[in-house]
């Protein structure tokens, strides 16, 4: 008798086959000794390799299917956030392409690391399973912590790709601890059987088991999704990674995060949520707070944003707690908004980074509206966008949001949401500010130590002659950063489109929000 | 013999190594630890799988090995990347970045 083989669906494993060989093969391309190859080539297979990963993603829409023995779920809320997780991306190696890290930390293994996170994140999005959300947010997190760490002579980038593996592993051992305990009380790893283990067995959602599990299981998740109180590494990571690996993981990471959690919390433990729900809301509005408020004095960009993706988690913890259809269709309706408008604001950091000394400071933005308005006007959006002024695509993201907490019998979560808007508005406006109210600064001559170098400035320079050009840019030298500008106004344009047409991206949200079966 | 006690065990192994995180100030030392709450989490499944007869907690405790060998792996890699370029080996010390 020959052993039966399983069915395996090829075809809702198609996105995962294809960053897996996609990895491969550009790992192996950067072997290759031509340097053309492995500046332009490499990039260019990653790109089709995520391009391909969004084209297998939008093929498998609409399905609704368990796969590999129930452990993963091929449905639209998963496809609609790989194809988040490819925006994401893709947009980090377009911004990566004239930075010193991949030149640094070579080409293959830096766009093979940034595959195989991608990959993590597809794994994460649609995990069914306890062992498979575990192994998802590895998988994602342990390439991330070596591409923070990938400006390998500065040693800024070190220090936070050490900070991120430090909290990143406690938190990820915390969360691993917070399964076995779920393991331990509901005798499954399944989501399904877990929530029938929970909604069947009496006494077991108030058991010391379940409810420690779930306690350790948010506060992993809060280290993951940068929520308050165990949000301290972020500003430090965000600012010390590279300016790309930092636009890449504040979007996409946030997107997987959120998936796995509301997967996780509104699908398999739905049933305690009378115990779970009061804690995800205070750490919410701690969040709002602690975020707001620590923005507030930042005058590092990449600083400003980490606080800001604070608070931003806070809002979108909130519709997790609402646990219904509606709080699932505003998550990701928001996951794909923060998407766009962080990437724009990432990707003018990125240009003015190359082009003056200061650095991420916000003096680097200062006089922005009058030099480079393609420059200025993704900016300008992205933080009215952030800050939720109206005609743009943030307003309408708030705005579900606050619909999804109020008809969620959470009114005060809204409140909530809405005056940490206005807190936000100090610091978002005070970037708009620079950029339009004053002058081109004159930097000092010997006083600038640009981000971008860093630590031992004349091996850098001898290492990399385009940085080393950089170095010397006074403010009004002409350097073409054609294709950081072209994200910029790309995902600018974004943030407008989505913010007076919404109904395309609404569709597509609400199709995934209605995956979960919630109601 | 009562699953309490490897639970108990378990807690304490894992405490060990979160205080251990949190008051060590060499980060070899601190992976050390990590690797003692991962290992506590192993135990908790282990004994778990044996309390419920299944063998889903001893496949996770595998996989949680391999995951925890990738992540000792990377820290050793950057703690090499750091003390080459002669940056001191302390966490106390690395405060370029403050929160």
């Amino acid at each position: 008798m020959t052993p039966e083989a399983p069915h395996i669906d090829w075809a809702g494993l198609s996105p995962i086959v294809a960053l897996t060989a996609g990895g491969i093969v550009v790992l192996a391309a950067g072997l290759f000794r031509g340097a053309w190859l492995r500046r332009y080539g490499v990039p260019l297979l990653t790109l089709l390799t995520l391009g391909a990963t969004a084209g297998l993603s939008i093929w498998q829409w609409g399905e609704d299917k368990a796969i590999v023995s129930r452990a993963l779920a091929v449905d639209d809320l998963a496809m609609f956030l790989n194809l988040l997780f490819c925006a994401g991306a893709i947009a980090a190696v377009v911004l990566a392409l004239r930075d010193s890290s991949p030149e640094e930390s070579g080409h293959g293994e830096w766009h093979a690391l940034l595959i195989s996170s991608v990959l993590g994140m597809t794994v994460l999005a649609s995990a069914q399973n306890l062992v498979v959300v575990f192994l998802g947010f590895e998988l994602l997190s342990i390439p991330l912590y070596v591409m923070c760490a990938t400006n390998l002579r500065r040693s800024k980038s070190l220090e936070s790709g050490l900070k991120y593996l430090i909290v990143g592993s406690v938190g990820s051992a915390t969360l691993l601890y917070g399964l076995a305990m779920i393991y331990g009380a509901t005798g499954a790893t399944g989501f399904e059987q877990i929530a029938t283990a929970l909604s069947s067995q009496a006494g077991l959602i108030d058991d010391p088991l379940t409810l420690t599990g779930i306690g350790l299981i948010v506060v992993g998740f809060c280290f993951k999704v940068s929520a308050a109180p165990f949000h301290q590494w972020t500003p430090d990571v965000y600012e010390g990674a590279p300016t790309p690996v930092t636009a890449f993981m504040a979007v996409a990471t946030k997107a997987a995060a959120f998936g796995a959690f509301v997967r996780l919390f509104d699908v398999a433990l739905i049933d305690a949520a009378t115990n779970w729900s009061p804690l995800l809301a205070a750490v919410a509005v701690a969040s709002i707070v602690v975020g707001n408020v620590g923005a507030l004095t930042q005058t590092s960009l990449k600083r400003l944003l980490a606080w800001s993706s604070i608070a931003q988690a806070g809002y979108m913890l909130a519709a997790v707690v609402v646990a219904d259809r509606e709080g699932v269709e505003a998550l990701a309706f928001y996951l794909a908004v923060y998407l766009v408008m962080n990437l724009a604001a990432f990707a003018v950091i990125v240009a003015r980074e190359r082009e003056t000394p200061f650095g991420d400071d916000i003096r680097s933005l200062a006089g922005l509206g009058a030099s480079r308005p393609a420059l200025a006007w993704p900016m300008t959006l992205a933080m009215l966008s952030l800050a939720g002024i109206p005609a743009t695509a943030g307003f309408i993201g708030k705005f579900t949001l606050i619909g999804a907490t109020v008809d969620g019998g959470y009114t005060w979560l809204g409140v909530a949401i809405v005056v940490g808007s206005m807190l936000s508005l100090y610091y978002y406006l005070r970037v708009v500010a620079a950029m339009w109210l004053s002058d081109v600064p004159v930097p000092a001559a010997r006083e600038p130590v640009p981000a971008i170098a860093g630590g031992s400035p004349e091996l850098d320079a001898a290492a990399d002659p385009e940085d080393g050009a950089g170095q010397d840019a006074g403010p009004d030298r002409p350097v073409s950063q054609a294709e950081a500008t072209a994200v910029a106004v790309l995902f600018g344009a974004a943030t407008l489109f989505f913010g007076i047409l919404p109904s395309p991206l609404f569709d597509l949200a609400r199709d995934a929000g209605s995956a979960l079966g919630l109601l | 013999m009562d699953i309490g006690w490897y639970l108990a065990v378990s807690a304490l192994v894992f405490c060990t190594g979160a205080g251990g995180v949190l008051v060590r100030r060499n980060p070899l030392v601190i992976l050390l630890c990590l690797e003692l709450m991962l290992n506590a989490a192993n135990l908790a499944l282990v004994a778990f799988a044996r309390m419920h007869g299944s063998g889903d907690g001893q496949i996770f405790a595998l996989i949680v090995m391999v995951v925890a060998a990738c992540e000792v792996t990377i820290g050793l890699g950057v703690i090499v990347a750091i003390h080459r370029r002669r940056l001191p080996v302390d966490v106390d010390e690395l405060r370029e970045l403050r929160g």
